[in-house]
């Protein structure tokens, strides 16, 4: 069943290709019957190709998730921080196995995918090309970036294929420790000191933006959306997900105390300050509870920043594939070892 | 933060090593309390039988209590089933289930004792059979 490395040609989506109409007919009840598909079953080029790429894409965010959190260990404020920090990061790397493991029996090679990431072929989530520069943005992640993973991922585990559903089962398990870890830091903080809330705050403004966009662009400009729905390789689309963010984390901050900024970014990723020395944000003037529809108002986010940091231009990007791809380069040795190629005797079996 | 992460070195372009092959495929099985049947909860990559029971005593004994668990190298597996090939077959297995049964034994023993009393003998009858 190995798959062995099959050519990127081979991994494209195509929709011109003519699956066999029969086949195709009994995967679609299969599906529509709420039927999952496992890896030795039939399955079309695009549904395996799409598979992947979204199994590969979540791989890859959770190993580079892992990156701006990982920078706070040793500055993690008591034992019991650092303790849950350590776990919590060692969590994102696991996730980041299990899916690789997926993704590989879905065709592509380990090996392949980490040098496609380390070489900026394949992407990861945009929203770890955000800094975290304070104690309260890693409040803030797991707060509300796992708040936000977690409500995707649930919609994920209402998908079709077996091998990646039962892993989104596992990772939100650990996703709500992640979550529960977050809301006591950002509690403990909003119960704090003046300046602790205004740390709270100020993280809270670089990351609501960045949140909103984490379910991707609005439906009308997302063009993946539909025939994965048909397939339930996605299984809510893009502003329903975002509309049942806001209507459970807006309530939550403001009753917290935090209020919801438009705030201007500065190319390193930070709150651009304006010429009287005042951060440049004012309050979401559309965040309020719409009786009519049960849905809070919001801005939609600067839809342009999205794309433009997705193309390359975030303020961490560079930083982070760096990062990966020295950790590939070095790592090399300790691979070869452990395969027994490197000079050194071969493994037992 | 510390050093390593200010002061490395970025490479940039195509990697100037060749690709590498994956480990091979190895599917764990956990117990989560003892007499409980073990069951699939996912795959590690390995070279060896001693990596493979490491790394997933690591990963998938750390992140949930269990008490046994079983590794096995994939290509040791067999499977069947899915398909055309068929493991339960199709025609009507009626007469090997319990509740293939139950309507026809309590219609014919209500024709001996109360509904009352067969409610009471039944109560001993394993209702997961059904």
């Amino acid at each position: 069943m190995s798959a062995g490395v099959t050519s990127s040609e081979e991994l494209r989506i195509d929709w011109k290709i003519q699956e066999d109409p029969d086949r195709m007919a009994a995967f679609q009840a299969h599906i529509d019957a709420k039927g999952l598909v496992e890896a030795d079953d039939w399955m079309p080029h695009n549904y395996r190709v799409g598979m992947l790429r979204m199994a590969e894409h979540h791989a890859n965010s959770e190993i580079v998730g892992a990156l701006p959190e990982g920078e706070w260990i040793t500055r993690a404020p008591s034992l019991r921080r650092k303790l849950a920090l350590v776990a919590k990061v060692q969590d994102e790397v696991g996730h980041g196995q299990m899916l690789y493991r997926t993704s590989q029996d879905l065709g592509k090679s380990r090996d392949q995918m980490l040098r496609d990431l380390v070489t900026g072929k394949t992407r990861y989530h945009n929203v770890f090309n955000y800094p975290a520069p304070t104690w309260a943005d890693v409040a803030m992640i797991q707060w509300l970036v796992d708040g936000a993973a977690i409500l995707n991922q649930k919609s994920l585990a209402e998908g079709s294929y077996g091998p990646y559903v039962r892993t989104m089962k596992r990772i939100n398990m650990e996703e709500a420790f992640h979550f529960k870890s977050g809301e006591d830091m950002v509690l403990t903080l909003m119960s704090g000191t003046k300046r602790q809330r205004q740390m709270a705050q100020e993280a809270f403004d670089r990351w609501w933006g960045p949140c909103l966009m984490f379910f991707g662009p609005p439906d009308r400009e997302s063009t993946k959306t539909g025939p994965f729905m048909t397939w339930r390789i996605k299984t809510a689309t893009n502003d329903t997900l975002r509309e049942a963010y806001v209507d459970r984390f807006a309530p939550a901050a403001r009753a917290l105390g935090l209020n919801i900024h438009l705030a201007r970014k500065n190319p390193d990723g930070l709150i651009a300050v304006k010429a009287d020395g005042t951060p440049d944000k004012i309050e979401d003037p559309l965040i309020r509870l719409d009786e009519s529809t049960g849905h809070w108002g919001f801005t939609q986010p600067d839809w342009d920043e999205f794309y433009r940091v997705i193309g390359g231009d975030g303020p961490c990007n560079k930083q982070r594939v760096a990062l990966r791809r020295f950790s590939y380069e070095q790592g090399r040795w300790v691979r070869q070892a452990v395969m027994g190629c490197a000079g050194l005797p071969p493994s037992r079996n | 933060m510390s050093k390593i992460r200010e002061q490395f070195q970025a490479g940039e372009g195509e990697l100037a090593s060749s690709p590498e092959a994956d480990p091979k495929a190895y599917e764990v099985f956990i117990q989560l309390t003892r007499g409980q049947p073990h069951v699939h909860t996912g795959t590690v990559d390995a070279v060896d039988d001693k990596m493979a029971l490491e790394y997933a005593r690591k990963h998938y004994g750390r992140d949930q209590a269990c008490v046994h668990m079983w590794v096995v190298a994939r290509e040791a597996m067999i499977s069947a089933g899915y398909g055309d090939d068929i493991i339960w077959p199709l025609t009507d297995q009626d007469y090997r289930l319990a509740r293939g049964y139950a309507a026809d034994v309590r219609r014919k023993w209500e024709q001996f004792r109360s509904k009352e009393d067969v409610d009471r003998y039944q109560k001993e009858d394993i209702k997961d059979a059904f």
